[in-house]
């Protein structure tokens, strides 16, 4: 295979697990207005569980110490990495989420990013500490018995499948009754609760949504890989989906996909190539970090409803049982 | 004061205090709201009046006293509680959903709708869909009523102050409630408008919903009132029917004084 | 002999309690700095600063090419940083907050700027100084022996400038009509434009000690822990927020008691679990009081 077919199906793999990552971050913040800072430690949940769910019980030596090994078949790690995730959810959420100010969730998400990612690297049993998990089988490839070059189009089919159930969900959610519970809190919980929504089940409801997303995400990220440590979900990770949020169109589905496109293509691709100076050996690294943050900031004050805006919704009012003349006997519509 | 509790009385408040640091926002204030009737509350600005409904819909968590909904006590319960109660207010300065469209914010409205359920929504889309159209027709019907129906795809955020009361006013209306608490729902509405209001709020009343009204209009309030309570500085100040109160000197006082 | 047993450990424990708490101490100085520095800034413009751990960051660098590259004494180098950080600090509001709040950009949008505002300068710093640890060099002093606590004399400089620090802050809230603005815009920013205080001056000002305190307290952390990396800052931002809260949001005393609170709770508990995961204590007290006081709890009631 040539190396240009290759690289552009790894492209086309992550592409597609950004897309999911983004959905669940879009359904947070885009939809509910709610501040994960600290989304990618969902992922990293989401990619150590199905992990350890598809690797052999673990031998307790070096590189081998790791909770459950289950060794269990595809489906079902990346289930068991969406439940993870949404744990982690529930619990940071019933902390952070009850507050008023969306400030505090934010600094909850900050500081459980810290402590998940200090606990992991730190405590070897879980996750084999600092030098992560390895040897994560790649689904099916028991059966295929491919080599990696080729098995790229299975897990490319594999993400595609993933990428459009998510999408088709993700939609159905947004433009239903819920989705619109979700935007109605985003612009004014005070409104929404003076309707009998209660708010904060709501936005529980879309961390945990969001959190799943992420953590199928990561789930698929270790399946691919093989591998995973501490150095897979820095900060700079989890703003990289910001940024593609947000320049894609935040609220808005369709967007995500596009962001998902740009920025970590032409982020992690584009400033890869930029030289590293033995002095400095993660002046790329630390290059990409400073335009991230700067895409952010810029993305934030020139267009912050992103380059596909979420799309107004317009009812379609033909064939309605209408209540007659206005003003007629009957004030109180049934 | 000794309150008589009429068994027609579907909102009752006694003894409610509450300060904010050092201003005595509520200072023992009783009063009953009976079934079926419009009661205004009146009084300068500062009196309390916006505090005292913040206090019955649970936005701000009172120092002392009681709030009864229906015999049910629902102090300082969280709001989204007693709203689902049927006790649904509106804001004195509106506040629209401003990235949702007018009939979005309509639709926002009705309690306990199929599709807020993640799970229905997605797995019970034709049932769904269903009751979608039927809340649609209702709000359809409302914003005909409030002249609002031609900016129905409009993000409310662009509405001119006054529709934006409008569109609060029949949101509010929209979930139905039995009781409804209006924080000024006719500053800035132009007086053809009021007019109109006027008579929607009378024949609700009619069919049985209960309205506490803030109002500063006072010959607004003589005309759809059935029950006055006037508020200065915190406490109930005098009670009765608006032709009444206007001969009172306290009454008098407190308007022109304060 | 369990009775025995018991008191053999129990007279260890009280060492060793003694022990933490003189950590805890200077712990305790270093975080009060930076926890009033953000609780103030907080106070005045009403959203958290998610760069302020690389305000710390900055801090630390700038002294460290004051003091290794331009061979300046520490305490020199420390102030130089910390003014240099206060104007950089100044800067970043006027170039990139002020024109988002002129814009009257939603809270949200704030704070993502504040968190891409972070990532930039962490990364910044980074690619100017490298990612590998630097360490300053100075002598830490004369060890001193207090009964069971032991300091260095660099720590005990670390603890004075905490206190003369905080007497300031508290002299300048309560004695300066500017300090007073403060407080009162940080009680009720409605009421404080309405009645005529001069909100841009007061912001500049908050935005300045802001940095101030943070560069210097980058500096008394670097000492600290000895030796640091551009994760300086970001790393130790969750510990100011567990101050900050713990004394309430926006309150610049609630944050010294904080600060002495979460010094002390995670130094001694580091006596007897192992310190890498000290930071989960005071991780675990922040939920704690997020859970239990959101307001802080030296408040009476908040503004949560
Ligand atoms: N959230 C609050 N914090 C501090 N003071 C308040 C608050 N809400 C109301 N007040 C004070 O309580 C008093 C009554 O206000 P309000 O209920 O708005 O009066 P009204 O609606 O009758 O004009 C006023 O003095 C006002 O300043
Ligand atoms: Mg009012």
């Amino acid at each position: 295979m040539s190396s240009l077919v290759f690289y552009l199906l790894t492209v086309a793999i992550f592409f597609c697990i950004y897309s999911i990552y983004g959905w669940g971050l879009n359904l947070q913040f885009g939809l509910t207005g709610i501040l994960n800072f600290t989304y990618i430690t969902f992922v990293a949940i989401g990619a150590y569980f199905a992990g350890v769910a598809a690797l052999q019980p673990g031998n307790g030596g070096i590189g081998g110490q790791y909770i459950l090994g289950w060794h269990l078949p595809f489906p079902i790690p990346p289930i068991i990495g969406g439940i993870a995730a949404a744990i982690l959810a529930l619990l940071v959420g019933y902390v952070g989420l009850k507050r008023l100010r969306s400030d505090y969730l934010a600094i909850v998400t900050v500081s459980v990013g810290q402590i998940v990612w200090t606990l992991i690297g730190n405590i070897t049993p879980l996750f084999n500490g600092w030098d992560g998990l390895a040897g994560v089988p790649q689904p099916f490839n028991s059966i295929f018995q491919l080599d990696f070059n080729h098995y790229q189009w299975i897990f490319l089919v594999i993400c595609i499948l993933f990428a459009v159930l998510g999408f088709w969900i993700i939609e159905r959610l947004t433009h239903s009754p819920f989705g619109r519970v979700l935007r109605a809190i985003r612009e004014d919980e005070d409104v929404a609760a003076a309707l009998g929504k209660n708010v904060f089940r709501y936005k529980m409801m879309a961390f945990v949504i969001g959190s799943i997303y992420a953590g199928v995400g990561g789930a698929l990220t270790i399946a691919y890989i093989g591998a995973f440590n501490p150095s897979g979900f820095t900060t700079m990770e989890t703003f990289i989906i910001w940024a593609a949020m947000l320049v894609g169109g935040s609220g808005n589905n369709r967007g995500m996909i596009l962001g998902a496109f740009i920025v970590p293509v032409l982020f992690n691709e584009g400033t890869r190539f930029l030289p590293s100076t033995p002095g400095n050996p993660l002046l790329a690294v630390s290059i990409r970090g400073m335009a991230i943050g700067l895409l952010l900031i810029l993305a934030a004050r020139y267009r912050p409803q992103g380059i596909l805006p979420e799309r107004k919704t317009i009812f379609r009012l033909d064939g309605l049982q209408q209540g007659g003349e206005v003003g007629g006997d009957r004030v109180v519509p049934q | 004061m000794a309150i008589v509790s009429f068994p027609s009385s579907i909102l009752k408040v006694t003894n409610l205090a509450k300060s904010f640091g050092g201003v005595k926002a509520i200072n023992d204030v009783s009063f009953i709201v009976r079934e079926g009737t419009v009661t205004g509350l009146i009084g300068p600005n500062g009196a309390g009046k916006s505090s005292v409904v913040n206090a019955i819909s649970g936005f701000t968590q009172v120092d002392r006293g009681v709030v009864e909904l229906a015999g049910h006590d629902i102090t300082n319960q969280a709001p989204h509680r007693i709203a689902a109660r049927g006790l649904i207010r509106s804001f004195q300065i509106a506040r629209e959903l401003q990235k949702l469209t007018v009939l979005e914010n309509m639709m926002v409205a009705p309690f306990q709708q199929l599709g807020e359920s993640p799970w229905r929504a997605l797995i019970s889309r034709r049932a769904v869909m269903r009751e979608e159209r039927e809340h649609l027709a209702a709000a359809v019907d409302w914003l005909q009523m409030f002249n609002l129906f031609p900016l129905r795809d409009e993000y409310a955020g662009n509405l001119s102050g006054g529709q934006k009361k409008l569109l609060e006013l029949a949101r509010a209306l929209m979930a139905k409630p039995k009781v409804v608490l209006l924080d000024e729902p006719m500053a800035g509405v132009n007086p053809t408008l009021t007019k109109t209001l006027q008579g929607y709020i009378s024949r609700l009343r009619d069919q049985g919903v209960t309205f506490l009204l803030i109002e500063h209009n006072l010959s607004v309030v003589e005309a759809i009132c059935d029950h006055v309570v006037v508020l200065a500085e915190g406490a109930v100040l005098a009670e009765g029917q608006m032709n009444e109160l206007r001969e009172t000197e306290e009454v008098i006082s407190a308007y022109l004084g304060g | 002999m369990e009775w025995n047993k018991r008191a053999r450990r129990e007279s260890c424990d009280v060492s060793l309690l003694l022990m933490g708490v003189g950590f805890g101490l200077i712990t305790a100085s270093v975080l009060a700095i930076a926890s009033v520095g953000l609780t103030l800034q907080f106070g005045v413009t009403n959203f958290v600063n998610f760069a302020y751990g690389e305000f710390l960051t900055i801090g630390a660098y700038l002294a460290y090419f004051f003091s290794a590259v331009a061979n300046l004494n520490i305490w020199l180098s420390m102030l130089l940083a910390a003014l240099l950080t206060a104007g950089i600090s100044w800067l970043i509001n006027r170039v990139v907050i002020q024109p988002f709040l002129k814009r009257k950009a939603p809270l949200l949008i704030l704070l993502v700027v504040t968190i891409g505002l972070s990532l930039f300068l962490e990364n910044g710093v980074q690619a100017i100084a490298g990612p590998s640890f630097q360490q300053y060099v100075t002598a830490p002093g004369a060890i001193v022996n207090i009964g069971p606590m032991i300091f260095t004399a660099q720590q005990l400089v670390i603890v004075g400038i905490a206190i003369v620090l905080m007497t300031v802050v508290h002299l300048l809230l309560k004695y300066t009509r500017i300090g007073k603005a403060m407080r009162s815009m940080s009680d009720d920013p409605d009421l404080a434009r309405i009645s005529g205080v001069p909100i841009q001056r007061v912001t500049d000002l908050a935005w300045l000690i802001s940095g101030f305190l943070a560069g210097l307290a980058g500096v008394v952390l670097a000492i600290n822990v000895t030796s640091f990396t551009p994760a300086l800052g970001s790393q130790f931002l969750f510990i100011i927020f567990a101050a900050v809260i713990v004394g309430g949001i926006g309150r610049p005393y609630g944050a010294m008691l904080g600060a002495l609170l979460i010094g002390l709770v995670t130094e001694v508990s580091a006596m007897y679990i192992d310190s890498a995961y000290k930071t989960v204590v005071a991780f675990a007290i922040l939920v704690i009081v997020l859970l239990f006081r959101p307001q802080g709890i030296f408040t009476s009631r908040g503004r949560v």
